[in-house]
């Protein structure tokens, strides 16, 4: 068996640019063994609202999804933001042959935030020290990046201060 | 054209042997590079040797995520396995190696079934793979969960539900100096919340134990019954109300008044007519809610913008001060309330006990029940306050 033929491969790619000031597009494109599928969504600055929605999806082994525009259409006017991805789902609907169509239309969104999140991690400096000061700032003014990963876990060098400020010590 | 981000992920699954799947995974993006090496057990998806590799990343601590990459290992790769990666690698590790390993574990599913119908495409010729997926629902159903009873998912799960030491003294706190009857309006429980770590009876505890008045349970899409409240009121001696906080397509609400079981997304404009219905009232919650390095101020959300939203329409006031929020969300949704001149509210929108009352509604007068809760948010009669 050790062949090195591959039995099975992916290949997912989100990509966003901007359409004008105030609406940024965002892409997503799978290709894997069984599926041929591309979502694409525009978002309307500075709501982050949803506002056009197309896609396909061709698969190997289930039907066509009837009317997959009509399920792409329910998503119109959902902002992309914390809680967006029950809120899709509850809108797209339960259908298991939707599921990679919706994890699409979240891609796409996720595309967006980074987009997004890439402007703010520019301003980052780049020596060490300099850095270190700019994310110990960044979750001291975002509770939310608390605890949330490895690099800003509880009792860790880049929320000390944010513990010292908030707990009186490493919490 | 001109593009502004790029995200390629690449996943491949080789036939390692009769037994075994070798999968390496590639995230590649405008901001972050990184690799996952594991193997799976053909027979029960149950991954191991998880390995990652760092090749860009932003802050000075990321590097410290592949120590907890080790954590995966022992779990099997069956559909609905990604909320336990979401929590375990997204959480104590990094959300991008989670993310990659969502993909990587969709990719050993879809090989499994590839594989299955090569196998039996051998003996029988000419037999289609939507033949063979139709006829053999176990390739698809979810194999015996270890993941649920293993070591690894029992250790987050007792170290999520853990009191932060340092956050909550054992000795009683002094109430801060705020006037009226306070409340903290906006909280969750477990189990009633999946994303909740205490129980009903711990968050009361606390709640006492910091000297608020009372506290409203706002478990998600989930409605209390009346017998339930009434017995933790009387175990406790202390004031325990009930709303709910539904999912809408316009964001999360908090519904007063109103006892009906909504599961899934209802258009707000449709909640509202049933609530208006029986008198209830519906407040926006944390209207402005940001994402984890930039929020609404970030991308130019000015209150006159924010006040036209949609939302605002249904709703009949606003929560200002959420715990879950930065100042400056909290300080937007401040502006809009006042702006369209509707009633504020406050709440930690605690999980765990750990911030339990960091905000709260101060109300003018007592509150005993469910109907006078209702009615002093309808006139206005509170507003919200930092209490903890």
């Amino acid at each position: 068996m050790s062949n090195n033929i591959l039995s099975f491969s992916m290949n997912r790619s989100t990509s966003v640019e901007k359409v004008d000031d105030t609406c940024l597009r965002s892409v997503c494109r799978l290709r894997d063994g069984f599926t041929d599928a591309e979502v694409e969504i525009e978002v309307k600055m500075p709501d982050l609202e949803i506002v056009a929605i197309s896609g396909f999806l061709r698969h190997a082994y289930f039907d066509e999804v009837k009317d997959l525009d009509g399920c792409l259409q329910k998503v119109i006017g959902v902002r992309v933001g914390s809680g967006m991805l029950k809120i899709i789902k509850g809108l797209m609907g339960e259908d298991e042959n939707l599921d990679q169509l919706v994890y699409m239309v979240e891609e796409c969104c996720h595309g967006i935030i980074l987009t997004l999140t890439k402007k703010v991690l520019l301003k980052a400096p780049d020596d060490e020290a300099g850095k270190f000061a700019f994310y110990s700032e960044m979750v001291k003014k975002s509770i939310r990046l608390y605890d949330r990963c490895a690099g800003f876990a509880k009792g860790t060098p880049l929320v000390a201060e944010f513990e010292a400020e908030k707990y009186g010590g490493p919490a | 054209m001109m593009l502004d981000f790029m995200r390629n992920k690449v996943v491949n699954v080789a036939h390692l042997d009769s037994e075994t799947l070798g999968v390496h995974g590639v995230l590649d993006d405008s901001i972050y590079s990184l690799e996952i090496d594991f193997k799976v057990n053909i027979s029960d998806l149950v991954c191991s040797s998880v390995v990652g590799r760092w090749l860009r990343w932003t802050t000075p601590q990321c590097p410290q995520a592949l120590d907890f990459l080790a954590e995966a290992n022992g779990f099997s790769l069956a559909e609905g396995i990604d909320s336990t990666i979401h929590k375990t690698i997204g959480r104590r590790a990094c959300r991008h190696f989670a993310n990659l390993f969502i993909e990587c574990a969709y990719a050993v599913r879809e090989a499994v079934k590839m594989l299955r119908w090569q196998d039996a495409a051998k003996s029988e010729p000419g037999l289609s793979l939507k033949e063979f997926l139709e006829r053999d629902p176990a390739v698809e159903s979810p194999i015996p969960d270890p993941v649920e009873g293993s070591e690894v998912v029992k250790k987050s799960s007792s170290q999520a539900a853990k009191p932060s030491v340092g956050v909550v003294s054992t000795e009683n706190e002094v109430r801060k100096a705020v006037d009226g009857f306070i409340i903290d309006l906006h909280m969750h429980t477990s189990p009633a919340s999946p994303c909740a770590s205490d129980s009903a009876d711990a968050m009361i505890e606390e709640a006492k134990r910091i000297g608020l008045d009372g506290v409203c349970f706002s478990d998600h899409n989930y409605v209390w019954s009346a017998e339930a409240i009434k017995a933790l009121r009387e175990k406790h001696d202390f004031l325990v109300l009930r709303i709910n906080e539904i999912v809408t397509e316009q964001g999360d609400v908090l519904v007063f008044g109103f006892y009906e079981d909504v599961q899934g997304i209802i258009r707000l404009a449709d909640l509202k007519k049933r609530v208006e219905a029986v008198g209830g009232f519906i407040v926006a919650a944390h209207p402005f809610r940001g994402f984890l390095t930039f929020g609404a101020d970030d991308v130019g959300l000015t209150s006159e913008k924010a006040m036209a939203r949609e939302m605002f329409k249904w709703v009949d006031g606003v929560e200002t001060l959420n715990g879950k929020v930065t100042a400056t969300e909290n300080g937007l949704a401040h502006n809009v309330a006042e702006g369209l001149g509707i009633p504020a509210t406050g709440g930690s929108d605690a999980h765990d006990i750990s911030t339990v009352g960091t905000y709260a509604t101060s109300f003018s007068k007592p509150i005993n029940n469910e109907v006078e809760l209702l009615a002093a948010l309808k006139e206005g009669k509170c507003h919200p306050v930092t209490y903890r």
